[in-house]
């Protein structure tokens, strides 16, 4: 039996030891309260911003990267379409193509081919874009580390059970050039040339003629003998002339004579033929590249379902401004959405035009991506980004909706099965990317959160059992004389506990207060925290690497942090102070047992 | 008249003593130093005896209290209290003999400073009765008794060194003990307040008939005893019956 009179006495005409005692229970309980406070509201902060696949109603994310190793699997011959940034020809046709079965992880052959061709096409060739001086702007659209995948994969994905719907995106590097066809450019062919001439020989004088004739027929007749010779005459440049020569047994004309009728020539028509000869030629050409004034900037893009307003890489909950895209296919193709902060970066608002490949493409629209998945600068309309990109009935994403929430990993696990090679990426997967004081407040949270907690609440703990230690030992001559008057070991002990069980139920009031101030404080106050993070594909584009920049669309967001007070966090507050007064009763108590009657009147004197 | 009691001189009128010592020592370790508080001590103490303990400090008249008052056992030797040996009883069963038959009242009082008069006195009825409002009952009904009607909700510190010595006889009383031990009980009062306690202490004798057993310096409240135990070193020099 305790005398509650007796507990209550104590408490109240020992106020200051009471409240001593109750405020060290109540500040560790209180911080404990605040710190369990602090890592719920980060823990919420996460939810909302480390969580962003459901806030665009998707739950898991399903693309094609690639991987560090190549498979040797497959020798499908693919040809990629013609054009910028065209997708590779890989697919579901061929023994090894993405999604096509067996390809494993890694992609094969043709798929890394593919790939190189897909972004191959960001070198630009000036001889095709006019004349020197023409002032040139080109956009390329290329994949980056994400490939491109057939239509199907969205229906493969939707057969499967579990899933609410699937919706395809396209996500894209864009690299966007200006400059100036340079001056000097050159076209060097060489080998297989035809030089032609026609040249007029010189005339000869009416002697010279004569002399010439002359001698040509004294060598006639010095070689075939005499005989009949028939009209006409020779050529002056020797030969049988057109005549021809008739009577008698006739002659052959053989080639031997050529050298004798040669004399016959004179000193200008012997020079002629000599001098036909084309003289040889050197010719150096610079070949270092023509100097431009080519700029190269890079944004990233994606594609939206203008009809699909709730599922996508973007959804019309995150329009901040202006309007959504037209459900019309052609007028949708003519607009465009931009994120806030590539808006603010490039200064652009809602109703300007943005010239992409020599297109005006009306900015219909600002919005607010969410922090992880793929965060693009610029979105399009799927069908139109397809058609500027060529790739027409190709995506290189699937975002999938998950009926039940608990179904996520089962669903994830059996698109992998489904589309081997497929990256799946999950909410939780996706949490890992983003960084920022916020990540690094959970992660402290995490890591010393509980720790934290612990050490506070063993504190406090420690503070009421000393105290009431303290206490105890002051209380020598009282506690033995309730042993002298006949009060038991027992007795004595639970008397101390409940003394000290009431005081942790003040402590526990007092420290719910103190623990409810606190949150209340940083709910008002708000610190903020930076979340900030890359889009998963287009931060590990190889065609940054290329350029040696980054292309990756990084958004940082600041999230105000609060501190919720929920009814579980004032149980385990109360809790928490109870104990803490159990353990400080049971460390008195401990002490006034040890204490004989004989000892305590001893003491006495 | 001076002479040394026997145990048979000092039984009680059945022919029992309350107490009955043979050969007590107690020895206490000290600074690894055996002390010997008690060295032989043999006395009988009878039912309604008014006893007192003399002797200078250090003699054992403590020692020999808290013996007497089962708060201690001895190192050897035999104590029987109303024909129980107390030498080898459990500290439940020595607390349970001190809750109903035994009453401490001690040189500072050692009154509970946060309880009232009532409460303090009521206080040592805990153990045995379950009841409030019959403990508050009969500890009022102890401090009219004493002379403290006035003074039930006053708390020690509000109370004179008499009263505060008359709220201890109320406790002491509260659960109609055969004994009531004092240690010293009026080394804090002034002459005229330990003229009163010892007045109101014979006077509740009488009409209880209580056996009460005095430590003591003061000649003068040694007088009033019947019987006056001589202490030095540990050993009884003297047992004196006026």
């Amino acid at each position: 039996m305790i005398s509650f009179s007796y507990v209550w006495n104590e408490l109240r005409r020992r106020i200051g030891r009471t409240l001593v005692t109750a405020i060290g229970l109540a500040a560790g309980v209180g911080l404990v309260m605040g710190i369990i406070g602090v890592s719920e509201g980060l823990s919420n902060a996460q939810t909302k911003a480390l969580s962003p696949l459901g806030s665009v109603g998707t739950d898991i994310i399903v693309t094609r990267t690639v991987a560090p190793t190549l498979s040797t699997a497959t020798t499908t011959t693919t040809t990629p379409p013609n054009g910028f940034g065209g997708g590779g020809g890989f697919g579901a046709g061929g023994g090894g193509g993405f999604f096509a079965g067996r390809g494993g992880s890694t992609l094969n052959s043709a798929d890394a081919a593919a790939l190189a061709n897909a972004n191959s096409s960001v070198i630009t060739d000036l001889a095709k874009l006019g004349p020197a001086g023409t002032k040139f702007t080109h956009d390329f659209f290329v994949p980056g580390t994400l490939i491109t995948f057939p239509s199907t994969a969205i229906s493969d994905v939707a057969k499967i059970k579990g899933v609410a719907s699937s919706v395809g995106a396209l996500s894209l590097d864009a690299l966007h050039e200006t400059g100036t066809v340079p001056k000097i450019t050159a076209s060097i062919k060489t080998g297989g040339q035809t030089i032609s001439a026609t040249v007029k020989p010189p005339v000869l004088t009416p002697t010279q003629q004569s002399a010439e004739r002359s001698c040509i027929q004294k060598v006639i007749q010095k070689q075939f003998g005499t005989g009949t010779t028939g009209s006409g005459g020779t050529s002056p440049t020797g030969g049988a002339g057109g005549g021809g020569f008739g009577g008698g047994a006739g002659f052959r004309f053989t080639g031997g004579s050529d050298s004798a009728i040669s004399k016959c020539l004179t000193p200008a028509q012997k020079a002629y033929q000599q001098n036909v000869v084309i003289p040889e030629r050197t010719v150096n050409e610079v070949l270092n590249p023509p100097t431009t004034n080519t700029a190269t900037s890079t944004f990233t893009v994606a594609s939206v379902d203008p009809t699909n307003t709730t599922s996508g890489l973007v959804t019309k909950a995150q329009l901040v401004k202006g309007t959504w895209l037209s459900t019309n296919a052609s007028t949708a193709n003519t607009q465009i959405l931009v994120t806030t902060a590539y808006a603010s970066q490039k200064g652009l608002k809602v109703g300007q035009t943005l010239a992409i490949n020599a297109v005006n493409y009306k900015i219909v629209g600002l919005v607010n991506p969410t922090l992880t998945g793929d965060i693009a600068d610029v979105y399009f309309s799927l069908s139109n980004l397809q058609s500027l990109s060529t790739n027409q009935n190709r995506v290189n994403e699937v975002l999938v909706s998950v009926a039940n929430a608990k179904d996520v990993n089962s669903v994830a696990k059996a698109i992998r099965v489904a589309l081997p090679g497929a990256t799946v990426l999950t909410a939780a997967s996706l949490a890992d990317q983003v960084t920022g004081s916020l990540s690094n407040a959970r992660k402290l949270a995490n890591d010393l959160g509980g720790a934290l907690a612990l050490l506070i609440l063993l504190a406090a703990f420690l503070i009421a059992g000393l105290l009431t230690l303290s206490s105890v030992s002051k209380r020598v001559r009282e506690i033995g004389s309730l042993r002298a008057i006949g009060w038991s070991r027992g007795r004595v002990v639970r008397q101390i506990m409940a003394e000290t069980l009431g005081i942790g139920v003040i402590g526990g009031v007092v420290g719910i207060g103190i623990g409810a101030a606190i949150c209340l404080i940083i709910g008002a106050v708000g610190p903020a925290l930076s979340v900030s993070s890359t889009g998963l594909a287009v931060g590990a584009s190889s065609v940054s690497g290329l350029l040696h920049q980054t292309t990756t669309a990084t958004v940082a967001t600041t999230v105000h942090l609060s501190a919720p007070i929920r009814f579980l966090t004032i149980v385990i507050a109360f809790a928490g102070a109870v104990l803490g007064g159990v353990i400080a009763g049971a460390a008195g108590g401990w002490r006034a047992a040890r204490l004989s009657p004989a000892s305590a009147l001893r003491d006495l004197g | 008249m001076t002479e040394v009691m026997t145990s048979e001189s000092a039984s009680s009128a059945n022919g029992a003593p309350l107490y009955a010592l043979s050969d007590v020592t107690r020895t206490y370790a000290k600074g690894g130093v055996a002390v010997n508080a008690l060295r032989g001590v043999s006395l009988d103490i009878a039912q309604g005896e008014t006893v007192s303990l003399e002797g200078p400090s250090g003699s054992g008249k403590t020692t020999l209290l808290q013996l007497l008052g089962a708060l201690d056992v001895p190192t050897s030797g035999q104590i029987w209290f109303a024909g129980r040996n107390l030498e080898n009883e459990s500290d439940k069963v020595l607390t349970e003999i001190r809750s109903k038959e035994i009453g401490f009242v001690f040189q500072q009082f050692n009154l509970i400073p946060t309880l009232t008069a009532d409460e303090n006195v009521a206080i040592a009825m805990v153990p045995r009765e379950s009841s409030r409002e019959a403990r508050t009952l009969r500890a009022r009904e102890l401090l009219t008794q004493v002379g403290l009607d006035h003074r039930f909700g006053h708390l020690p510190s509000r109370l004179s060194g008499g009263e505060q010595q008359r709220v201890a006889i109320a406790r002491a009383l509260a659960n109609s003990p055969e004994v009531v031990i004092a240690d010293e009980p009026t080394g804090n009062l002034d002459s005229s307040n330990a003229q009163e306690f010892m007045a109101l202490l014979h006077d509740l004798q009488r009409r209880l008939g209580v056996t009460i057993i005095i430590a003591t310096h003061d000649e003068e409240v040694a007088s009033h005893t019947q019987r006056r135990i001589r202490l030095r070193d540990g050993a009884v020099v003297s047992d004196t019956k006026s």
